[in-house]
């Protein structure tokens, strides 16, 4: 009876008793969830255009951090830097294209997803062999990054938010918003979308498809990038933040693997979820719960929705 | 802009594609065998044959699909290398395919509106604010593809995800995004496949129209003999890879070897 | 005393449309005058462009030699060029005859050749084509004008012209201020005897016959009506209607040219009810058919949407049903009864006009058929004001119609403003009205013969008044007829009755001078599709689903309870329907066994299926049928079937006590 209470009672009462208290938690879900979000997007990005599995975003996100970093140690200032990081992100795309996509074209997709299985390996050997093995800081304050916090006396308590976490999310937001207008207006963009739905119909319109995949892979670095800086500075850079990559497959299993609205909500639930769950629930089976829970919610959706909450139900007429 | 204003009606007869000696196969499987034709501005040119005579494989190795391991191609009077689909489609060679390949999730207009990519130049910067040239570009060629909804008589299913359309509607606005391209060759893939009779007599009327009035030339595959008789201007009969006959509807349809291979398996 | 319509209404000088058109086009040139949708964006022409779009065409056809009195036909879809053509020939006090776009060649070489046609005015390619092929029986035609260039310009130009191409030329010239004078004052020349028109009834039987109506009565006409609906330079309507029936030509161009109002084109016909919500016209017609299949359209959609939405949308049906007549008709309501329609305005009233474009709706009128009282009573409690009229070319549409607040299903109305109707003795409704026809073109005979002797004309049809003055029609006079045993027979009467259900489509009778009553049935496909999706039966064609076992279940209980409601009524419960079958085809206009308005021709019918016929009286199950039809590009095939027959109880309602002095 008491266990029952603890589990359906207690929480609450708790989250009323020190709402000072949800509502810091709401906003570390949050935060942490824009960013899962950001990662799970770079896997749709690519999933849409290319219909490939893209094992290797959490790892773009390690080593395009890294790079930065990384390039910051031997000397270079701080933004010349992070516009060198973007070309070298270029770079990667131009040679996955050449080197993976272009030779395994019409392969099945298991052959794809085993390529960028591979991929992933190749970014650890190179990151470790250029930049080394150590975990790093982020140059935080050297890319004009807000540090310290707020702190507001609010509800009968203090609540602090990370100057660095409000950032993450404005950056998110903006990131999010462009890459929406950029799909719905542009000609690369109504591209792109064709080629998410049929790839020979988009080639005999005369849209190529190495370009666009180069620019999806690209689209998908430059986000890998924004989101390796946000977690690089909330941690630090290290080849463990790959684990944290991989909540991203709980995220695209909610949301759905075709669908960019469903990736940020997605991510915004898992993030939320996680964060409530250790804070109110963890203690009754002894903490950790943050581990595991994002693949608890996502195996009960799939239960449900196997397309997950906003993939296509396909519309066809046969 | 008028769409007959925008496409003056070509001179019937300069050759426009050459095809000259290609083989194709695949593995062991010889799909096309030596086989020589030619293409003039203006006309309707058929292919035809039996199930598996090469007819798809040939408007595949035209297209720039398949790459032919003999033979050359003339188009537009270059002989090309290793083309690729894409950069066919930039030379102007527009397609439609047997099973249509449209995008589906999109809207009639979108789909059409895809037709028009490689005549997009603005940069996409002005593009995201839908600002100064960039707008007048994108107005010049929502007109263009509203032409085209007029012509083929889709205004209805405008707005509508092209998945939903019944079959018949599908080829229509495949047709129409082939079509804005403003190509100078349009190949068609089947496109009476699969139609009952009343969408058959609208399609032949469209592709007639589309010869008259864009003066495209076109080269189409069709499975249904009768409607290539009345449709085209000469028709080239494929079996087994070889091409066996070549010349006008009543040439060909007199030619004992077509009547063997093709007309005599079919009542 | 009609607040609402402009004061010039009774300015009895302008008693021609020309004159209106100059009128307008000087008191509120600025104001919309008619919109076309093209190319996916609406077009908008002022009275004032289109004054001088009418002006350039009238100048145009006296170039080509149009004078008084010649005859000028318009084929086609409803486009501005058409219209324009319709005004430039009266401008000139020629006589335009719009011709149904629709009609095959053969009938409209009759129409072109009895009419005198001098020049013809197409709206494209498939109009020159079908009067090219019939060019030789044409021997007053000389010049075709199109108003769509598409696939002519290959075309032999001698006597063909592009009508935006006569026009540039005609401006040029018009620049010249004595031609333009002289043009100008043509207008002035013209009297309200003019003929203004000639409109060909699609004739239930025979050929059809050319009415000509005045330029004087039409105005006067237009003029009552635009009174009695309040209709003024704001209102707006979709002009959707086959240009050659009058109702097009009296509601979209006469009313409109009177009140100053403005008409939109729609993009094409497939398009009319997208066209109709983006537009929101505040007048609108349609016949009881396109009603019907309105509703049938949103029922389909509900069915297939989540439970929830389902029980809102009927939970506020039965609202509106309950109160919102009740409401229209400024009957008292209580408060609470107010408030919960009010919800319902806001979460379903309101957004399902919206989708179906009756958002802006003042007046809309139904006719042409009976409706259902279901039907009627579903759009009238959404708040609206759909009323009923009847009406004939031969009257220049209005002879009744329902003024706001006393309107019913089962009749009407009365007599329409300066109308004067009676019933003859043998129950015929005859009328005179201010814009009754001249004649018969070049049918003097068939003139004298619609008229009485003093001056009333013979509808045709049979009708009764209720108590309070509204008429009720029963069928065509002629169509009813008796059975052996003396009983009334009213074909229409028992179709209609059918055809309320949305499985029927269509119903034919028959009957008189016969033991008992038998019909053949078309069914709904939309909606016994929908039925036969929901049951898990399978079909391929129209003809397998209407043969099929469980739809002749299905169709013999609407039968049956048809049955039940004729019991009810004295003079027609011996008239109930004994056996039924459903047709293997649907009934076309194309092969002749519906008119171009939809009407059943039931004597054709009868001759075309007359072994089906037979089979209905001489007992037997199933009766073979093989005939030739039509397919919509004009080809022609044969279709052979063996179609079931089945017989129906008839009811015995306990009625005989009643007083049967009525039935007459």
């Amino acid at each position: 009876m008491s266990f029952l209470y603890s589990i359906f009672v207690d929480p609450f009462v708790q989250m009323i008793g020190a709402p000072d208290l949800l509502v810091q938690t709401l906003w570390e879900g949050l935060v942490g969830g824009v960013l899962y979000a950001l990662i799970a997007l770079g896997f749709v990005l690519i999933f849409k255009a290319s219909g490939v599995f893209n094992f290797a975003q959490g790892i773009m996100m390690v080593f395009a951090a890294l790079t930065l970093v990384g390039l910051h140690e031997k000397g270079v200032p701080a933004f010349l830097a992070l516009a060198l990081t973007i070309l070298v992100m270029g770079a990667l795309a131009f040679a996955v294209e050449r080197v993976i996509l272009r030779p395994l074209v019409n392969q099945p997709d298991i052959i794809l997803f085993m390529a960028t299985f591979g991929l992933t390996y190749v970014l650890i050997g190179l990151g470790e062999l250029v930049f080394g093995g150590n975990p790093k800081n982020m140059i935080t304050s050297e890319l004009l990054l807000p540090s310290g916090s707020l702190d507001f006396n609010i509800l009968g308590g203090l609540v602090s938010l990370q100057k660095i976490d409000i950032a993450a999310a404005i950056i998110a937001s903006l990131m999010v918003a462009v890459l929406a207008v950029f799909f719905q207006r542009t000609r690369i963009g109504r591209a792109l979308r064709a080629v998410a739905d049929d790839h020979q119909a988009a080639l005999s319109v005369g849209i190529s498809l190495d370009q666009i995949w180069v620019i999806v892979w690209f689209t998908a670095g430059l986000v890998a990038l924004a989101t390796g800086i946000m977690w690089g500075a909330r941690s630090n850079v290290s080849f463990a933040l790959e684990i944290i990559a991989l909540k991203a497959l709980p995220v695209l299993i909610l949301g759905g693997l075709t669908s960019v609205p469903g990736a940020i909500v997605g991510g915004l639930i898992i993030g939320i979820g996680e964060k409530l769950g250790e804070f109110y629930w963890g203690p009754l089976v002894g903490g950790g719960i943050e581990s595991w829970l994002a693949y608890f919610i996502a195996l009960a959706v799939l239960l449900f929705r196997p397309q997950g909450l906003f993939g296509e139900k396909i519309i066809e007429r046969i | 802009m008028s769409v007959a204003a925008a496409a003056p009606v070509q001179e019937a007869g300069e050759t426009l594609l050459n095809v000259e000696n290609v083989s194709l196969s695949f593995g062991g499987v010889r799909a096309i065998r030596d086989v020589s034709f030619e293409i003039r501005r203006g006309e309707i040119r058929a292919i035809i044959g039996p199930n598996g005579a090469g007819k798809t494989s040939m408007l595949n190795v035209i297209n720039g699909f398949y790459h032919p391991q003999l033979g050359r191609i003339t188009y537009k009077g270059a002989t090309r290398r290793r083309m690729r689909p894409h950069q066919a489609a930039a030379q102007g060679i527009a397609r439609t395919f047997q099973n249509v390949a449209l995008f589906k999730g999109m809207t009639t207009l979108d789909n059409i509106l895809t037709g028009r990519t490689l005549r997009m130049h603005k940069s996409f910067f002005w593009q995201l604010w839908r600002y100064g040239p960039a707008l007048t570009e994108e107005i010049e060629h929502r007109k263009y593809c509203e032409e085209i909804i007029d012509f083929l008589e889709i205004e209805r299913i405008r707005r509508e995800p092209v998945g939903r359309l019944p079959y018949g509607l599908q080829k229509r606005v495949e047709l129409g995004r082939a079509l804005a391209m403003q190509p100078d060759l349009l190949l068609l893939d089947e496109p009476m496949a699969g139609m009952n009779l009343e969408e058959k007599e609208d399609m032949s009327r469209f592709i007639l129209d589309v010869n008259a009035e864009f003066g495209t030339t076109i080269a189409l595959i069709e499975h249904d003999i009768g409607v290539v008789m009345d449709l085209s201007d000469r028709i080239v009969v494929l079996d087994y890879g070889n091409k066996i006959a070549d010349g006008k509807p009543e040439e060909v349809r007199s030619d004992r070897k077509v009547i063997d291979a093709y007309l005599g398996v079919v009542h | 005393m009609h607040s609402g319509a402009p004061r010039e209404v009774e300015d009895t000088a302008l008693d021609t449309f020309p004159k209106w058109l100059r009128h307008h086009a000087h008191a509120r040139g600025t104001r919309p005058a008619i919109r076309l949708k093209d190319r996916g964006i609406w077009r908008t022409w002022t009275w004032a462009e289109t004054y001088e779009n009418v002006r350039a065409l009238a100048h145009a056809l006296r170039t080509l030699g149009v004078g008084v009195g010649d005859k000028v036909a318009i084929v086609g879809a409803n486009r501005p060029a058409l219209y324009w053509g319709i005004s430039a020939a009266q401008w000139l006090r020629a006589v335009p005859v719009p011709v149904y776009a629709d009609a095959v060649a053969e009938e409209m070489a009759y129409v072109l050749e009895n009419a005198d046609v001098k020049i013809a005015l197409v709206q494209d390619q498939e109009q020159v084509d079908k009067i090219l092929s019939i060019g030789a029986q044409l021997t007053h035609l000389t010049h075709i004008l199109y108003d769509e260039e598409r696939g002519l310009r290959t075309y032999d130009h001698t006597r063909l012209h592009a009508i935006a191409e006569v026009m540039a030329a005609s401006r040029a010239m018009l620049a010249d201020s004595t031609i333009a004078a002289e043009l100008d004052a043509e207008i002035d020349r013209g009297l309200p005897d003019d003929a203004s028109i000639m409109l060909y009834t699609s004739g239930t039987t025979g050929r059809s016959k050319g009415v000509v109506l005045s330029a004087g009565r039409s105005v006067a006409a237009a003029r009552d009506t635009v009174a009695f609906d309040k209709i003024t330079d704001e209102d707006e309507q979709l002009a959707y209607l086959p240009l050659a029936w009058v109702g097009d030509h009296y509601l979209n161009y006469a009313q409109m040219f009177v009140a100053g109002g403005c008409m939109a084109c729609p993009e094409s016909a497939d398009t009319v009810q997208q066209d109709l919500r983006e537009i929101g016209p505040t007048f609108y017609f349609a016949p009881p058919r396109v009603f019907e299949s309105l509703l049938t359209r949103v029922m389909i959609r509900m069915e297939d949407s989540g439970a929830l939405k389902r029980a809102i949308f009927h939970h506020f049906l039965g609202i509106a049903r309950r109160w919102g007549e009740k409401m229209m008709d400024g009957k008292p309501v209580p408060l609470y009864a107010r408030l919960h329609y009010a919800l319902g305005t806001l979460l379903v009233y309101a957004p399902l006009k919206n989708v179906l474009g009756f958002s802006r709706i003042r007046t809309a009128y139904t006719a042409g058929e009976a409706i259902g009282h279901d039907l009627f009573s579903f759009y009238r409690s959404l708040g609206l004001n759909l009323k009923q009229l009847y009406g004939q070319t031969e009257a220049f549409l209005y002879v009744t119609c329902q003024p706001d607040g006393a309107v019913r299903a089962d009749t009407v109305g009365p007599a329409a403003p300066n109308v004067a109707l009676r019933l003859s003795p043998e129950g015929e409704v005859q009328f005179k009205s201010p814009g009754q026809f001249i004649e018969y073109y070049k049918d003097p005979a068939k003139t004298a013969e619609a008229m009485t002797e003093d001056g009333f004309v013979k509808t045709g049809d049979a009708g009764i008044f209720d108590a309070d003055g509204q008429l009720r029609i029963l069928d065509r006079a002629k169509d009813v007829g008796r059975l052996r045993d003396g009983t009334l027979f009213a074909p229409k009467y028992i179709e209609n009755k059918l055809k309320f259900f949305p499985n029927i489509k269509e119903a034919v009778a028959y009957g008189d001078g016969c033991d008992f009553v038998t019909v053949m049935l078309n069914i709904e496909l939309a909606s016994v599709g929908n039925w036969a999706e929901r049951n898990g039966i399978a079909y391929a064609s129209y003809q397998e689903i209407a043969a099929h076992p469980r739809v002749y279940a299905l169709i013999a209980e609407h039968v049956r309870e048809v049955n039940r409601a004729l019991a009810r009524e004295p003079q027609m419960a011996g008239a109930q329907i004994k056996r039924f079958l459903i047709l293997p085809k649907e009934l076309d206009a194309d092969d002749g066994e519906l008119t171009r308005t939809q009407k059943v021709r039931r004597v054709f019918i009868a001759e075309r299926y007359a072994t089906l016929c037979a089979g209905l009286y001489d007992g037997s199950s199933s009766a073979d049928i093989s005939t030739e039809v039509t397919y919509e590009d004009g080809r022609k095939g044969v279709l052979a079937a063996r179609v079931r027959i089945e017989d129906v109880e008839t009811d015995t309602a306990p009625f005989r006590e009643m007083p049967r002095e009525r039935a007459a």
